[in-house]
Parts: C-alpha cells; structure tokens; sequence
C-alpha cells in the first residue's frame, strides 16, 4: 500500500494516530455513494463511499442479502472507482490523495493486504489539484482525469506518460467517460454543462445543457449515442448526443446525485443505478423509456417540466446511517452521537466501541442530562467525515489526560488506585499486538504482562492509521493485523516517535502539574499566612488538599500545644491516614471563590468549573463552624 | 449621465472648440509660478522637482486655452496629491450638493448649540471632521464662486486669479503638513471618511435633537461610523468627546489633528497620536478584503513627514481667512427648522455615491452549495500587473496562450475578484459534508456604487528598501483604461444591466517614479454643464439656494410646498431624458433654480432634459410622478413669476452660463491651478502609457451610466 508515498523520516511531517470506532462487518453504506460499478459477468456492483469503503453487492434480485464484501484501504472518501480489464482491475481515487489500482481474481478478492497490493500501486503524478473524476476507457489504454483545474488531463496509464489537455469547462470537472477505443470522451461539470471530446482532435466537439446545476454523474450507452446525466438538481435525464433536444427525464432522486451506472445486460439499456449523498443505491428501470420515445409523448419545449419516467426505484440496496452530529462528553472519555436517522448512541472512545443505543431520544436532553461536572483535558479529536467515529490522537495532547484507575472504572489487582494516562493506554492497546511493543529489553521475559496496557483492549478489527497531520495518510492497518510480517515492518517505519516511547520504551508521560495558593478564608479571623504557591498534579482531590490542611497548617497550630501522638504513629498508619481524611472533612472546609467545594472534586475541575478566571487557582480553607 | 451622452455629447462638441488664447499659457504658467511662491511663508522645499516635471507632455497645445472658465487650485507646496482629489469630488455628481447640504445642516446645530453653550468661538470646539465639512464646504463656495465670477466677467480676471489655494483641508491631518508628497488615494479615503463621519455625526445629533432638546444633543455619545473606512478616523471622535466635554479645549482640538492654533507644547503629543490614527488607512481593507492587499503600503513612509509640521503649524492661523467669506454663509433657523427632516435623506450622500458592497462567496467544491459574507467597500485596490510572474509550467501549457502585451482593467478587476482557492493544508470545513474540502472562494458586487473609484496598485514595495524617504517604487505597467466599464460579470445576482455599466469621468494621473514624489493631476469629464448655476454673492440668494438643494436630494412625498416639487420635477424629468416642450418656461426657471440644480439626486439625470413633463410623467416613478403632472398648474405659475421677476439678471447668467455647455463631454486637466482643455482622444492619448511611461493613471472615477431612455428608468 503506497509504499511510495514514505518519505524518509526527517521529510515527514507530524504524524497522528488515528483509529474508527465501528462495527467489525460494516454492511451498509454508511454514508453517500461516491461512485457505483457493475460487474456484469458476474451480476455484481461495486459502491464506493464516502465511508472510505469499498463494497461489493449481489444484485441478483432474489437473493435476499446483497452484501458480499468490503475493500477497506482507504482512509477517506472514496471518490471514483472504474472497473477494467474485464473487471479483473479496479482503479479507484480517493480524497486520501491517492489513486489506488486493485489487482485481483475471485478468489483473494477479500483478502487484500497491504502486501499483495503494494505491488502494483501506480501513480500519476502531476496533477496538483485534486482528482474529481477518473476514466479509463475498456482497453486500459486512456486515462482521463478531472480535477479543479477545470481542464481533463489525459493519461497513458501503462507509462504514466501525460498525453494531454482539455480545456474548455469553466468549471470543475466532476465525472468523465470515454468511449471503448478511447478517441471520445464525455465531461459533466459543476458549470452545468456536459462536453464531447475528441482525443484525436484534442478538442471540444459538442456542449450540451441539460442540467439547472453542476453535473456530477454521466452514463453512456455503448453506441454512445444517448448520454444519462445525473447531479446537484437530484434529475436524472437521457439526452440524445445526436440531437439533444430529444431528452427525457428518468426519474428524480431524494439528494444531489453523485454516480450512475448502467446496467448494460441487454441493449438498449434495462436499468440504471443511481447513488447519491444519502447512503442507499437505487436501481431505475429504463423499460419504458423507448415507448415514451417512440410514442413522441415527449416534449422538447424546455420551458414546460417534464414528468419523470419512474416514480418508484425497482430495486433499493439499502444503507446505513451516519453520524452526522456527537458531543464530547466532560470526562472526555464518552461521546453521544446522533446519525441521520435520529438515533442517539453513545460511544466509549477509550474502548473504541459503542458504548449504549439510546434510540430516538432527544439529542440535546441527552447532553444535558450525562453532564457531568467534571474536567478533564483534551486529548483527542473526533471528525465524522466517513460517517463513522475516527478519533485522532496528536502528538501536542494526547498525553494530556489523566485519571484515576478508579475513576474510569477499572480495577487492578492490588486494590490501589493508579493514575491512569488515557491517550497512553489508547496507544498501547491500539499497538498491543505489534512485537515491538511486547519486547521489553529490560525484561524479557514478563512478556504477558507487558501485553496491551493490562487494563482493556480495544477491538481488533479496530482500524488504525497513520497518517500526516491534515494530509496523507502513511499507513493503515487492522489492530489485529500488526503482528503481521508486513505489517510489523511498516509499523517500524511509519510509527512516529512519540508513540515509540510510550508503547515501546514505556516511558509513561509526566503528570500535568496545577500551581494554587491555599489561605485562611478571611471569615476565620486568622492572619494571612505568607502567600505560598503549592504545587499539585491537576487531578489531586479537593479532599487531598483539606488533608494537607487539616495535617499541616491546622494540626502544626495545636501540636505547639499538646505534642502528645506523634510516637505511637507508626502501627495504624492505614488507619490513621483515614482518620485523617475523615476528621479534616469533618473539621474543616475547602472554598473557591467564596464556594464550598466537594471533597471529590479535583483541582481542575475547580479550576476549570469554579475558579473559572485566568491566574494561579486560589483557594481558601475555614474551620467548620458546627 | 452618464448614458445619455452617446446623444448628448454630440451637442456641445458641434458648437465647436472654444476660443482659443494660447499665446497667454506661457504667461499663465509664469504667474502662477509667481503666486504660488507669494503663497507660502518659506519656499516649498520640493519646488524643484515639481516645475521640472514636464507637465502633460505632447499635448496638441493650440487646443488648449488659456482662460477656461474653470477654476483650478493653488498648489500649497507639493499639494497637487490633494488638489487633484479635490477637483475630482468638485466634479463628482451630486457630491458638492451633498456637502453643501451637510454643511448648512451642521451650521444649523451649531447654531443651536451656541445658544446653549454660548461659545465665542464654535470653531474651536469643532471636531475634525465637522470643520473638514465646513472646510470643504468653503472651498466649493469660493470655487463656484470664482468661476460665476469669471462667467460674468471674464475680463476682470487675470489668468492667475482663476484659482483657490486648499488650505484649510490641508490642516485635515498634520500629516499633510508641510510640503512632502503624499498618496492620493490616503487622501480621498481620508476625506471621505472625515465627510462620512460628519453625516454620522449630524444624523445622531438629529435623531437625538428629534427626541430631546436640540441644545443637549451635542452631549450625546459618539457613535462611530459603519463605513469601513471610517476605522481611519480613530483618534478623531475621543477627541471630540473631549472638545464636548470641556468646551473650548484648545489642546483638545490640537489633538484632532486639526490644530492650527494648537499650542506648540501639546504638537509632539498630537503628532504622535494622529501618526497613529492616520497610519490606518494602509490596513484599511480588512479581514475579507486582505488577501487583495499584497501591495499594501508600508507605514515606514509616514515617518519622515511630520518633521515638516511645524512650519506648516505656524503659519496654520493665517489660513483660515481664505475661504471665511463662504464660511459665514448664512442659514437662517426657521428655513432649517423646516427642512430638517426632509434634508435626512442628504446624509446618506456619500454611502449613495461611494459605497458599495461586496460578497465573499466560499463555495463548497464537493457539495458546490456556498456561504457568504457581505462586506461594504468604497473603492477597489487592483493590481496594474501581476503578482508573481507566471510559472514556466504554466507558461508551456498545451494549449497556447498568448499573454496579452496590455492587461486590461478587466483583467485588474479579474484579479481583484479572483477565485482563490481553499486547498491543501487548510481545507475548507463543509457544514453541509460534514468534511474538510476543498472550496473556492470569490468576490463579487453585491451592490455597485453611483461612482465606483478603481485604486491602481501602481506602488509597490520593493523588499529591501528600508530608506523611509525613497518610498514606494511605482509601477509603470501600463493597465489599459477603457472609457466605459461594465461590472456585470462580477454582479452577484442578475442585477438590472443599467446598474452595472459605468463611464470614465475622472482620472487622478500620477507622474514620476516613487510615491513620495511625482506629480498628481486630474482629468475630469465635463458633464451636466447645463445644471451649472452662477453663484452670487448676495446672501438672500445663497440662502434660498440651500433651502433648495435641500429639497432637490430627497424624494419625500409629502412636499406641500409647490416650489419645492418645481425643483423635484427638475430632478426627476432630467431622467426621462427628453427635451422637452415647455423649453422657454424651463429657462426662466432653471436661472431662478440657480445653484439648487446642482448635483444631488441629478446625479443621474441631465440637466440637458430639462422641461420633458409627459416623459417625466412616464418615467418617473412613484410619489415622484406626481409633481410634474401638478405643474402646469399650481406648480407652474409662481415659477414663472419669479422668472420674469428676475428676468434681466437671467439673460445675462444665461449667456454666461451657455458658454459653460460647449464644454459638456470635454475632458479638462486640472493641474493644480492650471486648467487646460482636452478632447477625448487626447485626453486616451495622455492615459496611454505610450505617449508618457511615467504618467500613468492611478484613480480612476467611474460612475454609473443612466438608464438608456425613459423606459428603462427604475420603478
């Protein structure tokens, strides 16, 4: 898998970690259709989404379910895929910046890895803009591509020679088609205009205006003689390219349509599948469009609407939901989430799974109601591009958070309660099957309880990427597949350092520390002590610092007097040390801008929730007055 | 009016050249020398350079005259940057009007605030853009002035004497002290910004004087002016607050900036902080804006300029005399009271003129829909070439393209309006993908001003030079200046084609290699000769002028008073664009109009016209359709007797005034105090870069191009 791309490691720019909270099996679409082929040896229709996946579909109408596979290797929308070579090839483009060509027969179909595909990765470089549209004509001799540059560049992809440039669309250039020996070429572009080409000529032959909006989506038939159309303004049209007034509209779709394949079975065309920005793909039938012809019902008067051929898709694969809202929770751990059909969910992000489905309920109520009041740092991001949960971890935060094992609801042996680094732990368990991090040179042979971080695993078939802050991505694999040779192997390269030395070296990060002062409240009457600034991790309990009062500042005070304890100590320490707790709550209360605070709180949280103003937290202990 | 000189232009052009003195030019250019020197207390330390400029080289000179009767301004020392912005507004439709108006207004409160306060002196309690008013106002009265003058009599003037020192604007900011160069752009900015904020003021003190007592509503808190160029003007309202706070400060008004009795000890100070306020202008285009503004100016340049303020601070008071005269223009109360709130749509003169508004569109490549945010802008700043020289890999792109040896301003404005792309690491985040992706964004006209002003980016900073006093290097790449634009490409929505057709109608040329020196000249397009009207000096006149003008912005309905719907019909007919039949009446009429059918809402029509009442029935639209109809009756009568009441005076003004109109459609240099005459070729010829590499265009003044008859008038 682009192995190309790598660069040598002083090139690179930071690289984040990034992994997607999903189902192993992802049968549906989870978000729009990019891009739609028919396979029709064997009955077959590729879908490429915007959830980066790549699906195969039965279309046999009978079997009752369509789904047979998923190609999962890129990162990000998938933009166009072209099946060629007598669908032997498929070439697809995605938003990931690369143009990925899979080479496979039936049967390793599934089993794709980054091993058998790395071999023959192709590139056309040259192109800066991004790729919109790509076609290859069934010879495998032409490639043409759209970009934002709004001319077609024209491609010889056995040498990566650039052939050519087409320019006349004032707009980008969205979907492309050639003809079988590669000497036409059809364009549909944002300006609302479809183009003939002529390679031969290098030119523009015919313009035609069919659509309100942007053409996102063409289909020919194999004579190229009518030309389907399909975009922004949802209407799907056939033109006649000989005469394009004659045109009819075959049907209106519910969103923008963004791909359209023919089913090329019998001649003229019986059907056409039609993807859009929503995750289902329908199938048209085509059946009456000849009568219509025939009959000269049409009209050609432009100004008078047509009435569309169909009203009902003959056949619907349906899709999925996708996320289209969430919210962080406080603990910065859980995430509620709403997808387009209104479902609530709530995920656990430390675990990299669905946390609970909440069905329809109010998206809003829900936040309200699992407020929590406290703070903890910022550790990832989340981004719902594919429809699905991607979080990413970043070098300058991840390490930011930290709680306590009890906290975040995990026990250890021990009974003692632990810090606990959250962006850490991810890491470890993203990384727990890569050998490197389980050869420990220190200590060769605990190698179990070196394992993952010892307190949850995430699951494996977690995808997890590699990839440039804010461009490419470098490496995607399975969770469970870095112990692969390969795999391993990339790992090496493509790990970034930060990562290496909290996997690997173990080195856990430092906590985060939080200044205060601590004085007398001004109600008690005592004098104002020097104003010393404390020191204390961010997560230290209010309760904590009460004990350090009570102890140190309280206690000092009347030992002066009775200095009576201090020897018989050492038996009850445990004892004591609740003792202490429980008499510095009774005795004592911490405040914070004149507010009483929780023993349970901890000092960012009142920091954050109380304090609320800029400078050194401040914070102010009383004698209780019961 | 702009459209209606494809058939007009024709007239005045036929009556032929004027007549011609040119032996006198010579003499001309000798004694305004002469003058200039007697103008100034120490001689302007750049003199030198300014005489040896060659002065609109190769120019057909017999065509020239010597005594044209139009009136040019003194050079003050290196104020020609000023002067010829200041001949371009004289000439701006509708703007002297405007200003004239705003003034009588401001005069009114004044008067009502020395009532109350009982200030010796208003003046010195002015803020700065009050007294810029009055200071501009002044100037247009001794110019109008001068030139009926000389229409009356042409013999008692000498060639010098056509000609009026700008003294008072110069004192609009220190910075303009002294005889240093400056940018002509900063200073139109600046002066309509301090104009802008002078309607801001007068609108706020009417508001609050309709709610309170009139006397208290000078306390009133300041409110800044929407305008973006008004962030220029920052030091200017605390100053004002404090002239209000403490009365007759003299150190407060120092502190404006305008400062000519300013005690010496508070000039650094006041120095200090105008530097300040007045080194905005270079970021005046912001957020949206600033990717358009690579070209910026840098603020190193204003350093070396206030070393000459004090010599120019000390001669500061003398100055004030030259335009008083106009100054005490009279403004009786009650003609005020009356007009108050009929004359509330004159201050919305400079935002009608100048200020349009553009939309920066971000389109989503992916889902292509698009947001947009509308910003309101005065002029545009486009470039003259291009940024970076094209890359070689674009130079051997397949198919061939000619780069053409002349940009044009539409390509200029191509650029100003460029699509930049949003790609690469900052991606665009897509509310509606719920995805960084690529986006595109634009600027297009939202809405197009009455004159649209074009900022040539002729000044660029070349990188290394830190030396404050060589300046900005010009750019002498000649951009091609068509003498009609349209904006229509750039318009938002399909708007009406009438609203985006514009016509040249001043050029403010630069001459020379940096920004600090050169020369700055301005050609103005004649136009509406027919609505000049003598300015007498007596004050009854003057007075009933201003209560006219009053009436001529607005388009109130419910006017009762018939003389003022006369005037109104003016207005309006001048836009069916029709000569009309009631030809004779309309004369007698048009002289008693006098000044009052100067500019204003005539901004779009023509003074030409005057009289079509049945076309004027058709064309004009609402509320305003009935005053012609009530003419001939009511209306019609009592013009016709004061007509003939000053029916005398008129014939002569007439013939005066009549000699004005061959000079409709002509193109006129105004070089500081010389003005020459040009016809159209020569005046394209003087823009071309061929005949003069120095010389180039550097503001040009469109305005907006009138329907093309009576049907296309908007409703």
């Amino acid at each position: 898998m682009a192995t190309h791309h790598r660069q040598n490691a002083a090139g690179r720019r930071k690289v984040q970690v990034s992994y997607v909270i999903r189902d192993e099996v992802e049968k549906y679409n989870r978000n729009g259709v990019n891009a739609l082929q028919l396979d029709p040896a064997l009955n077959r229709l590729f879908t490429a989404g915007r959830d980066s996946i790549i699906r195969i579909w039965s279309v046999n109408q009978h079997k009752q379910d369509p789904y047979i596979a998923s190609m999962e290797h890129h990162t990000d929308w998938v933009n166009d895929i072209v099946l060629c070579c007598n669908g032997k090839t498929l070439i697809s483009a995605s938003s990931d910046t690369t143009v990925k060509i899979f080479l496979w027969d039936v049967n390793t179909l599934t089993a794709l890895t980054a091993s058998n595909n790395t071999v023959t990765t192709s590139s056309l470089s040259g192109n800066k803009d991004s790729i919109y549209s790509l076609a290859m004509n069934q010879m495998g001799t032409v490639i043409v591509s759209g970009s934002t540059e709004k001319v077609l560049r024209v491609w010889d992809p056995r040498t990566c020679a650039k052939l050519m440039k087409l320019k006349g669309h004032t707009d980008n250039v969205k979907s492309l088609l050639l003809n079988r020996d590669g000497t036409q070429c059809l364009s549909g572009s944002s300006d609302g205009t479809i183009r003939l080409w002529s390679l031969g000529q290098q030119r523009c032959i015919a313009t035609y205006r069919v659509h309100d909006e942007g053409v996102w989506a063409l289909q020919v038939n194999d004579a190229f003689t009518h030309i389907y159309s399909g975009g922004r303004d949802k209407k799907i049209y056939c033109t006649d390219l000989r005469n394009p007034d004659i045109r009819v509209l075959i049907c209106e779709e519910k969103a923008p349509v963004l791909k359209m394949e023919l089913d090329r079975s019998a001649d003229p065309p019986p059907a056409i599948w039609v993807s859009t920005t929503k995750s289902s793909v329908n199938k048209w039938s085509l059946k009456g469009i000849h009568n219509f012809r025939a009959s000269g019902e049409y009209d050609n008067d432009c100004t008078t609407p047509l009435t569309p051929l169909c009203t009902q898709p003959e056949q619907v694969i349906k899709g999925g939901a996708s996320i289209i809202q969430c919210h962080i929770l406080n603990d910065k751990r859980h995430i509620l989430t709403k997808d387009t059909n209104s479902n609530v969910v709530f995920w656990d992000v430390l675990k990299a799974c669905k946390g609970e489905d909440l069905g329809k309920v109010e998206f809003d109520e829900e936040i309200k109601k699992r407020f929590k009041m406290v703070y903890v740092p910022n550790w990832f991001s989340v981004d719902l591009k594919t429809g699905m949960l991607t979080i990413t971890l970043d070098e300058s935060d991840c390490f930011a958070a930290w709680v306590s094992a009890k906290d975040a609801g995990f026990s250890s042996a021990d009974g003692s309660d632990p810090k606990l680094n959250l962006g850490g732990l991810l890491l470890q368990a993203l990384l727990e099957f890569w050998p490197r991090t389980h050869i420990n040179p220190m200590e060769e042979e605990e190698n179990d309880a070196n394992h993952g971080n010892g307190y949850f695993q995430v699951p494996p078939h977690t995808p997890v990427i590699f990839g440039e802050a804010g461009g490419r991505t470098l490496f995607r694999l399975l969770c469970r597949d870095s112990g692969g040779e390969t795999e391993s192997m990339l790992l090496n390269e493509t790990v970034p350092q930060w990562v290496i030395d909290i996997t690997v070296d173990k080195n856990m990060p430092k906590f985060n520390k939080i200044p205060f002062y601590l004085q007398p409240h001004s109600s008690s009457g005592a004098k104002t002590l020097k104003k010393d600034r404390l020191s204390a991790s961010d997560m230290l309990q209010v309760r904590k610092v009460m004990e350090h009062v009570y102890e140190k500042i309280i206690n000092l005070d009347n030992e002066s007097q009775t200095t009576s304890s201090s020897a018989n100590d050492k038996p009850g320490e445990q004892e004591k040390e609740e003792d202490m707790a429980m008499l510095a709550e009774e005795k004592i209360e911490l405040m914070c801008q004149d507010q009483v605070l929780d023993p349970n709180m901890d000092l960012r949280t009142v920091k954050h929730f109380i304090w609320k103003s800029g400078g050194d937290l401040t914070l102010h202990y009383r004698q209780k007055s019961t | 009016m702009p459209g209606l000189q494809g058939d007009n232009v024709v007239a005045p052009s036929s009556l032929g050249s004027p007549t011609k003195k040119s032996k006198l030019s010579l003499k001309f250019f000798q004694k305004k020398e002469t003058k200039r020197t007697l103008d100034f207390s120490e001689p302007p330390p750049a003199d030198e350079h300014r005489t040896a400029e060659p002065e609109a080289p190769s120019l057909p000179y017999e065509k020239a005259e010597a005594m044209l009767p139009f009136v040019g301004l003194n050079n003050l020392g290196n104020t020609c940057y000023l002067n010829s912005v200041l001949q371009v507004l004289y000439y701006c439709p509708g703007l002297r009007n405007g200003i004239k108006k705003l003034y009588s207004r401001s005069k009114s409160k004044n008067k009502l605030k020395e009532e109350m306060v009982k200030s010796e002196d208003e003046d010195e309690s002015v803020p700065a853009h009050m007294e810029l008013l009055g200071s501009f106002n002044s100037l247009i009265t001794s110019v109008e002035q001068l030139q009926s003058g000389f229409l009356l009599n042409p013999d008692s003037y000498t060639e010098g004497e056509l000609a009026t020192p700008p003294r008072k604007l110069l004192q609009l900011n220190p910075m303009y002290e002294g005889y240093l160069q400056h940018d002509a752009q900063e200073v139109l900015q600046c002066l309509l910004a301090y104009i802008q904020e002078a309607c801001d003021t007068i609108k706020k003190e009417q508001r609050s004087g309709e709610e309170d007592n009139p006397g208290s509503s000078n306390q009133k808190p300041f409110t800044r002016s929407m305008r973006k160029s008004s962030n220029e003007i920052v030091a200017a309202p605390v100053a004002k607050e404090e002239a209000r706070e403490e009365g007759a400060d003299v150190a407060c008004r120092g502190e404006d900036g305008e400062g000519e009795s300013a005690p010496k000890a508070s000039e650094g100070k006041r120095k200090k902080r105008t530097r300040l306020s007045w080194l905005r202008p270079s970021s005046k285009q912001p957020s949206i804006f600033s990717k358009f503004c690579s070209m910026g100016k840098i603020s190193s340049i204003m350093a070396p300029k206030n070393q000459a303020e004090p010599e120019q601070a000390k001669s500061g008071p003398k100055q004030e005399q030259t335009a008083c005269k106009a100054a005490t223009e009279p403004t009786t109360g009650d003609t005020q009271d009356q007009k108050t709130v009929d004359n509330q749509d004159g201050l919305d003169v400079l935002e009608r003129l100048f200020q349009g508004r553009l939309v920066l569109r971000t389109r989503c490549l992916e889902c292509e829909s698009y947001t947009e945010r509308r910003e309101d802008f005065q002029d545009i700043s486009v470039p003259v070439q291009e940024d970076q020289p094209s890359s070689p890999d674009d130079l051997s792109e397949v198919s061939p393209d000619p780069k053409p040896e002349q940009k044009t301003l539409k390509w200029a404005i191509s650029q100003f309006a460029s699509v930049e792309r949003i790609v690469g690491e900052d991606k665009y985040f897509c509310e509606t993908c719920h995805h960084y992706t690529e986006a595109e964004r634009s600027l297009l006209f939202d809405k197009t001003p009455e004159v649209i002003t074009i900022h040539l980016k002729c000044f660029s900073a070349n990188g290394l030079d830190l030396d404050p006093y060589a300046g900005l290097s010009k750019v002498n790449t000649p951009l091609q200046t068509p003498l009609t634009l349209s904006l229509e490409e750039w318009c938002t929505r399909p708007a009406p084609p009438e609203d985006c057709h514009y016509r040249l109608f001043a050029v403010v040329m630069h001459s020379g290699v940096t920004i600090s020196s050169g020369h700055y000249t301005a050609y103005v397009r004649m136009s509406e000769m027919r609505d000049v009207r003598l300015r007498a000096k007596r004050d009854e006149e003057t007075n009933e002028e201003d209560r006219r003008e009053g009436d001529c912005v607005k388009q109130q309905e419910d006017e009762d008073e018939e003389e003022e719907e006369a005037h109104y019909d003016d207005g309006e007919v001048s836009f069916g664009g029709a000569r009309g039949i009631h030809r004779s009446k309309v004369a007698g009429k048009k002289t008693e109009g006098a000044v009052g059918l100067l500019g204003g809402q005539r901004s779009a029509g023509n003074g030409y016209e005057l009289g079509g009442g049945k076309q004027a029935d058709k064309a004009a639209a609402g509320g305003a359709a009935e005053a012609p109809r009530r003419r001939p009756g009511g209306g019609g009568g009592p013009v016709k007797k004061e007509a003939e009441d000053q029916e005398e005076a008129a014939a002569s003004e007439q013939r005066a005034l009549s000699s004005l109109l061959q000079y409709e459609g002509k193109w006129l240099l105004f070089d500081d105090s010389e003005v020459r005459l040009f016809e159209e070729e020569d005046f394209l010829r003087a823009c071309s870069p061929d005949t003069c590499s120095t010389s180039t265009p550097y503001l040009l003044f469109y305005r907006r191009t009138p329907p093309h008859g009576p049907h296309s008038v908007p409703g």
